[in-house]
């Protein structure tokens, strides 16, 4: 222990670089080491597991691709072909269009594409960026579009009523994609716009709304010349079926659902006994019971139920009952997420002086749907996948055209291959919705983190 | 609180005191939504009492005591053509009930069985599970029971033919459905049946004197093993003594089918496999989302106070898991038990397929039977959120 100061002749201790890890622990051996065959145990699970993924993969794809049959006229002839080893594709695709629009005519398809791509183009602000007021449009979108689709959809006469909504229905998709490619443009609302334009920009604050309640009554009256200039044959709800007829039940289904199940979750939680014993024997009520029970219901009872006169089709009875159906269900759902918000959130909103539904609408519930947004999209899935059960009292929903295909002559018998295709179509739907959520619930989460 | 005189502008009257008062305007929406709700019933009670007149119909629960006229393919009571409206309602339950049961045992036990896969450190077998639940439960159920029904049950052998399952001459499938041995009971089987009896209350006595010895002395008694004997062996000991008093009514081919033993149809298999399969995958995600619920800290606190990985899951992961699980569990089973109405859709006689759908179309009495079996599923609904209350409040963390 001498020259401790001699730095010169100092022995640092100078460690030698580590070694790379040993190779079969890195890398893709390293992955499959231990996630794979860790023990003796998890090396047969691999197997065992990689054998059953085999079987039911390799059979899947000879019968679905290698044997399958894409072109024929009748099932005779894909049996003569392959017998049962193979699918018979050529059925499903001479029913695509069936199992697509139902038995709407050929030269009147445009008018369900017409509708279906106006909802798409109306809702997809929702997912552009810098556009704000989205809140807006998408209300717009759910409560004002069916007039305008539904009239799409059916044709035929229309009332002064529905004459004045479809106006209204146009002149709010004029003013959401107005306002939309503005804000992108510019960030600015069309609102300012407006008011910039007309000049009233210097004006006091309560006399803007008047220029752009004028610009909204020109664009209505223009809207109301245009609609009623409309002709288009009526088409029976009798021939309307397949995928069309699934979108259009579970779409108003979910566009009456959420508003409906949001005033019935309030109620649930109102201090008024009155009106809390009323929603919840309404929500307990259906949502004890099975939806077939509910459908059948609608069907037997309200014919019985309302005035002679007024004899709604069945398509009309089977989406009052998925309403009151999923009516029930959403609120539940908006329940959590009202039961999810600390009770200071309330405590502050009425220290502050605000009333009842300025609470409700400024502090709750933005923070309250911000959470549910995840469960309100598993009810969405859970009500396209309940849809299905509209088949059994006799719609000629998706599931019923994809059943009906085995009734006719030139394809008796066929049964899988509709089937396999419905529930690829079935999956991709739900699957797309499912993870969309997820993501939604981390990019929502990510927002929550930083409180 | 006081009435607050809010008249700032000078117009102190009444009026403004009651109007701006939250409890006299509480009263007033509750009257009017009352009066609103009292008049739609009376709007839809009035139109439907016309409509029957109309019709020429009656109402009322007469017709439950007048014949049927229909039969039905399949029940557990005996029935027969001509009896009662109100014995095809029993019928009808005692379906429901025993697929909903049945369903419920094998999809929880697959459930569970999926979800532990789920978490299994086995990359391959965790893929598995998450592709079997990602796959079943996007698609519609009663798509699932057409596919089983239309798809596979329907393309089965004939009696002649059947698919003899485990080889053993027990139970065969074919396209009438699944056939295997009934028991039959001898004269002095009850005595047997009593002994179990008496061996379940023995051995839950041992479990629960083994407990309150464990916690005031800390010494342990291997009271489920001990229970399992009790259980098994006294019962097995009276069997014998009583000389074996059961005989087994085994299937056998005659002519075009079988006869003897017992046998389902093909739509309560289709119905019962879509059941169990689908809600396996909502078990399955439960079960996953309960034991990952647990703090991993419990496992590592469970380790350094020396508990091997198998005592660790069953006394500190298990019993906290449950907790989570058990609630969503049971809502599920009500699930079950809601979409085994499905059934209707193949043509298996439950509840809604006889009642709702059959004798609806027969007598014509829709309010009643939409009463019934809305009451019967209501019933059930309730009963089962009542255990789960219970269960709630006895497993719930207790705040010391």
């Amino acid at each position: 222990m001498t020259n401790l100061d001699a730095s010169s002749s100092e022995v640092v201790f100078k460690p030698k670089p580590s070694l790379p890890p040993p190779p079969n622990t890195v890398g893709a051996i390293g992955w499959v080491r231990k996630n794979l065959f860790s023990s003796p145990l998890n090396a047969f699970l691999t197997i065992l597991s990689l054998y059953v993924i085999w079987v039911i993969v390799s059979n899947t794809f000879e019968w679905a691709i290698v044997n399958a049959v894409w072109e024929a006229n009748s099932r005779r002839e894909c049996l003569d072909k392959v017998g049962l080893s193979g699918a018979c594709w050529a059925g499903v695709s001479h029913w695509m269009k069936n199992f697509i629009y139902g038995r709407y005519p050929d030269e009147e398809v445009w008018r369900v594409n017409l509708g279906f791509g106006t909802l798409i183009l109306w809702m997809l602000p929702f997912w552009l960026p810098r556009v704000t007021s989205k809140i807006a449009i998408g209300a717009s979108a759910i409560l004002i579009s069916p007039f305008l689709l539904g009239y799409l959809f059916a044709g035929g006469e229309k009332g002064l009523f529905l004459q004045v909504m479809i106006s209204i229905a146009i002149t709010s998709f004029i003013f959401s994609w107005a306002h939309t490619l503005l804000s992108m443009a510019t960030g600015k609302s069309l609102w300012a716009a407006i008011v910039q334009a007309s000049g009233f920009s210097a004006k006091p604050e309560a006399t803007h709304k008047y220029p752009v309640f004028a610009a909204c009554l020109v664009v209505f009256a223009v809207a109301f010349a245009w609609q009623s200039s409309w002709d288009i044959t009526s088409q029976s709800t009798n021939l309307w079926g397949g995928l069309f007829v699934t979108l259009v039940i579970s779409g108003i289904g979910i566009a009456v659902s959420l508003p409906a199940g949001i005033v019935l979750a309030l109620g649930r939680r109102s201090k008024m006994p009155v009106i809390r014993v009323f929603c919840v024997s309404f929500i307990e009520l259906f949502r004890s019971v099975p939806l077939i029970t509910v459908l059948f219901m609608a069907v037997t009872m309200v014919p019985l139920f309302l005035p002679e006169a007024i004899n709604p089709v069945k398509i009309v009875q089977a989406i009052i009952a998925v309403c009151i159906f999923s009516s029930a269900y959403m609120a539940e759902t908006v329940r959590g997420g009202l039961q999810a918000i600390p009770k200071g959130q309330y405590e502050a909103a009425q220290a502050l002086g605000l009333s009842y539904w300025k609470m409700m609408t400024l502090i709750v519930m933005p923070q309250a749907l911000k959470l549910m947004i995840p469960n309100i999209v598993g009810s969405f899935i859970g009500l396209l996948k309940d849809t299905t059960l509209v088949s059994i009292v006799g719609l000629y929903d998706l599931l019923l055209m994809l059943k009906a295909v085995s009734q006719n002559p030139q394809w008796n018998g066929i049964h899988t291959e509709p089937l396999v295709f419905g529930a690829a179509l079935y999956f991709v739907l739900c699957f797309v919705m499912s993870k969309y959520s997820q993501h939604l619930e981390r990019t929502l989460g990510a927002g929550q983190a930083g409180r | 609180m006081a009435v607050v005189d809010r008249g700032a502008s000078g117009q102190g009257s009444s009026f403004s005191v009651i109007v701006n008062d939250e409890r006299y305007r509480s009263i007033f929406y509750q009257i009017i939504v009352f009066a609103v709700v009292m008049w739609g019933g009376w709007y839809l009670f009035s139109n439907t009492s016309q409509n029957l007149e109309a019709r020429g119909m009656s109402s009322g629960f007469d017709f439950l005591g007048s014949t049927a006229g229909f039969s039905i393919a399949f029940s557990i009571i005996p029935y027969e053509a001509g009896d009662s409206y109100l014995w095809v309602y029993l019928v009808g339950i005692t379906n429901t009930l025993l697929l909903s049961f049945l369903a419920i045992v094998a999809t929880t036990m697959l459930g569970f069985f999926v979800g532990i896969m789920r978490l299994s450190k086995n990359w391959m077998v965790a893929q598995l599970a998450s592709w079997y639940v990602e796959i079943l439960r996007n698609t519609p159920l009663l798509l699932q029971i057409l596919f089983w029904y239309l798809a596979v049950f329907a393309i089965l052998p004939r009696p002649k033919n059947s698919l003899d399952i485990l080889s053993l001459e027990l139970f065969q499938l074919n396209n009438r459905g699944l056939y295997f041995p009934a028991p039959v009971p001898g004269d002095l089987f009850w005595l047997t049946m009593v002994t179990l009896l008496i061996s379940v209350i023995v051995a839950y006595g041992i479990a629960i004197w083994a407990k309150r010895r464990q916690n005031a002395t800390g010494v342990r008694f291997p009271a489920f093993w001990t229970g399992v004997g009790i259980i098994i062996g006294f019962p097995m000991v009276m069997f014998l003594i009583t000389g074996s008093p059961l005989q087994w009514d085994i299937p056998v081919l005659k002519g075009f089918n079988f006869a003897g033993g017992s046998s389902v149809p093909p739509a309560f298999l289709a119905v019962f496999i879509a059941l169990v399969i689908y809600h396996a995958c909502f078990i399955a995600e439960m079960v996953r989302a309960g034991i990952l619920s647990v703090s991993h800290g419990q496992t590592e606190a469970s380790y350094s106070l020396g508990l091997k990985p198998g005592l660790t899951l069953r006394l500190v992961i298990i019993p906290q898991a449950m907790r989570a699980i058990v609630p969503p569990l049971i809502s599920n089973w009500m699930n079950v038990v809601k979409n085994s109405s499905l059934a209707i859709a193949v043509g298996f006689p439950d509840l809604v397929a006889v009642f709702m759908q059959t004798s609806l179309n027969q007598s014509g009495h829709a309010i009643e039977i939409v009463a019934m079996v809305m009451f019967f599923y209501m019933t059930v609904s309730l009963t089962i959120s009542g255990a789960l209350n219970y269960y709630n409040k006895l497993v719930q963390l207790k705040e010391r």
